[in-house]
């Protein structure tokens, strides 16, 4: 095993080639993303879609798809925001941005199951927040959608290595953090951590990019943290890993994650968690279809 | 009788991808409530079918009207019974659940065999408890043989497999199987542990039923109950989804005791225990949900 020195992870990160191609979109639009939902302005966010034209073109694209059920396809960009929703522009803007920042070609991964996984993660974190009562469920969508940027990282400034980690992963059976571990010397986390504090991503983001393997680190936003790590344990119980077996075994309720969550939120004790497993079941479909819709064909 | 899930789309009410009737929600809600099982939403459709098909028998024309049948004091036990016969018609057939023999051969096997390992007899004990017309039982035992070359290598296997019907026992060993019970069973499975009785019916081969012993049993029998000692693994599905509050808390004990520590309990796929049982551990595998009674490993023993 090697070790990978802080150091030199922040070294690889600052040199990816990819990431002065960032949409310049991107951080106005992280920033949106950070305000209250009733502080956005319509004009703000149409003015943003606008600004660029593969993610005006990705919007408009995903606003005529099956998927929203709409007679008539939306002509102009106010139009495809409107039918959408904040929501799921923002969805689609960061989805697009982030897919911009870290082209496709020779991942080791098969993006389509990474966006696939992020946005899953996302959709679950939403529910669960939403399900006991938190006060940020927009906080926790955007956690579960960047809580694994590290694997992009990974995929671009350590190609050869996570390669290798990826197939120890897939013939051991075994999770991605772990086979990172084994084979790098270090995972994800750590190359996600040096991203986000170089895009200037606020702290409790951070600290979930960093922790949510190991809660039980991270020195704030705990809460945060904690549903995250749950919220990605259900999602690869149930249909939106890394598209292979994991032999993993999760007894959530003795998690001491979910312990974490329990002392701000009473309602976890009324949560049946079987059904609410059943229920996140129903949207798994639709992550699929979304993807495929942001994607194309070339999702696996 | 015709099974459901093949005529499902000739039936009445809403086809795959039709609006369905608010009603029927409320009838899926009541569904789980009281019995534990529950139907996603993308198979609404199915139980507006089994809900179609009950009204059509007993001459009600809207769902509504079913609602109130089903939700009144003097109709509602007998008629919940019915319609849960409906929904879990169909649902058995061998290899029901390929995510519950996964987790069963990739995860809970080897940590099975680790665990006991030090033990002088190296024996597994599973129980089929409501195993209907056999095909879970055998599904199981061919599993186990699949892995007595490796895993299982000098273990010996016992599958116990009970339901409170004679006749469904006597099914179950003679172990005959057409077309739709072996719908989800590969050729590699039918050539290996089948032959055939005629053109259209398979047989388990005497190997594979040599693993399993049947009998009828009441999982209401207390006495009979009590005697269910040192299992390893405990699989009930859509069995309890008939019971009531009381009965079904008091069978999931049994449960419990039988089970050695570190054994688990495998419910039907849309199941819930509800929190019926404090004492198990919920657990999530990959594509599925189980039941386990701790180890003794971590505690002070």
């Amino acid at each position: 095993m090697t070790t990978v020195s802080a150091a030199i992870i922040r070294e690889r990160v600052k040199n990816i080639e990819t990431t002065p191609s960032i949409p310049a979109v991107f951080l106005p639009l992280l920033k949106l993303l950070n305000a209250p939902p009733e502080d956005v302005r319509l004009e703000e966010v149409v003015k943003l879609v606008s600004y660029d034209n593969t993610i005006a073109a990705q919007c408009l694209r995903v606003a005529s798809s099956p998927l929203f059920g709409l007679a008539k396809s939306p002509e102009s960009i106010k139009g495809a925001v409107l039918t959408l929703g904040l929501r799921k522009v923002e969805t689609i803007l960061l989805t697009c941005c982030l897919g911009q920042a870290f082209p496709s070609r020779q991942w080791a991964l098969d993006p389509a199951v990474f966006w696939r996984h992020s946005l899953g993660c996302a959709m679950v974190c939403r529910k669960f927040s939403e399900k006991i009562g938190a006060h940020d469920h927009d906080k926790a969508y955007m956690a579960g959608l960047l809580h694994d940027i590290g694997f992009a990282v990974n995929c671009q400034a350590f190609a050869t290595e996570f390669g290798k980690a990826v197939k120890h992963a897939l013939q051991e059976q075994i999770p991605l953090n772990e086979a990172e571990h084994d084979i790098m010397g270090f995972t994800h986390c750590e190359s996600g951590r040096a991203l986000a504090e170089k895009w200037h991503l606020a702290d409790d983001i951070i600290q979930v990019i960093a922790y949510h393997h190991a809660p039980d680190l991270s020195h704030a936003a705990q809460p945060l943290v904690a549903l995250v790590h749950l919220s990605d344990l259900l999602c690869r119980m149930r249909g939106l890993g890394y598209g292979y077996y994991e032999r993993h075994k999760a007894d959530l309720l003795h998690n001491p994650a979910w312990a974490v969550l329990q002392q701000g939120h009473r309602e976890l004790e009324n949560v049946d968690l079987v059904r609410f497993t059943f229920e996140l079941d129903e949207a798994v479909g639709e992550v699929f279809a979304l993807v495929m819709t942001i994607f194309g064909t070339t999702a696996a | 009788m015709i099974t459901g899930a093949q005529t499902a789309t000739t039936r009445i009410v809403p086809k795959v991808n039709e609006p369905v009737d608010p009603v029927f929600r409320q009838i899926r809600d009541l569904v789980y409530k009281v019995c534990g099982i529950f139907q996603l939403e993308e198979k609404l459709y199915l139980m507006a079918d089994a809900c179609g098909r009950r009204m059509k028998q007993v001459g009600i024309r809207t769902p509504r009207e079913y609602w109130d049948l089903l939700t009144a004091h003097s109709s509602r036990e007998a008629e919940l019974r019915q319609l849960l016969n409906e929904i879990t018609i169909g649902e058995t057939c061998l290899f029901r659940s390929q995510p519950q023999l996964d987790a069963l051969r990739k995860i809970i096997l080897p940590e099975l065999v680790q665990e006991k390992t030090k033990q002088v007899m190296k024996r597994l004990r599973i129980w089929s408890a409501g195993c209907s017309t056999g095909e879970e039982s055998y599904t199981l035992a061919m599993n186990m043989l699949e892995e007595s070359e490796r895993l299982l290598k000098g273990w010996t296997v016992e599958i116990l497999a009970t339901d409170l019907n004679d006749r469904s026992v006597e099914a179950a060993k003679a172990g005959i199987y057409g077309d739709y019970a072996l719908r989800s069973t590969t050729d590699y499975f039918k050539r290996k542990y089948f032959v055939p009785v005629d053109e259209k019916k398979l047989q388990v081969r005497p190997e594979v039923k040599k693993l399993v012993t049947f009998s009828r049993l009441n999982l209401q029998d207390d006495s009979r109950m009590l005697f269910m000692k040192g299992m390893d693994l405990v699989f009930c599905c859509n069995v309890l989804i008939y019971f009531d509050g009381p009965s079904k808390s008091k069978v999931i004990d049994h449960f419990f005791s039988n089970l050695n520590f570190g054994g688990y309990f495998f419910l039907g796929t849309s199941e819930s225990l509800m929190k019926l049982n404090d004492n198990f551990h919920l657990v999530h595998f990959p594509g599925t949900i189980a039941y386990w009674k701790p180890s003794l490993k971590s505690g002070k023993l």
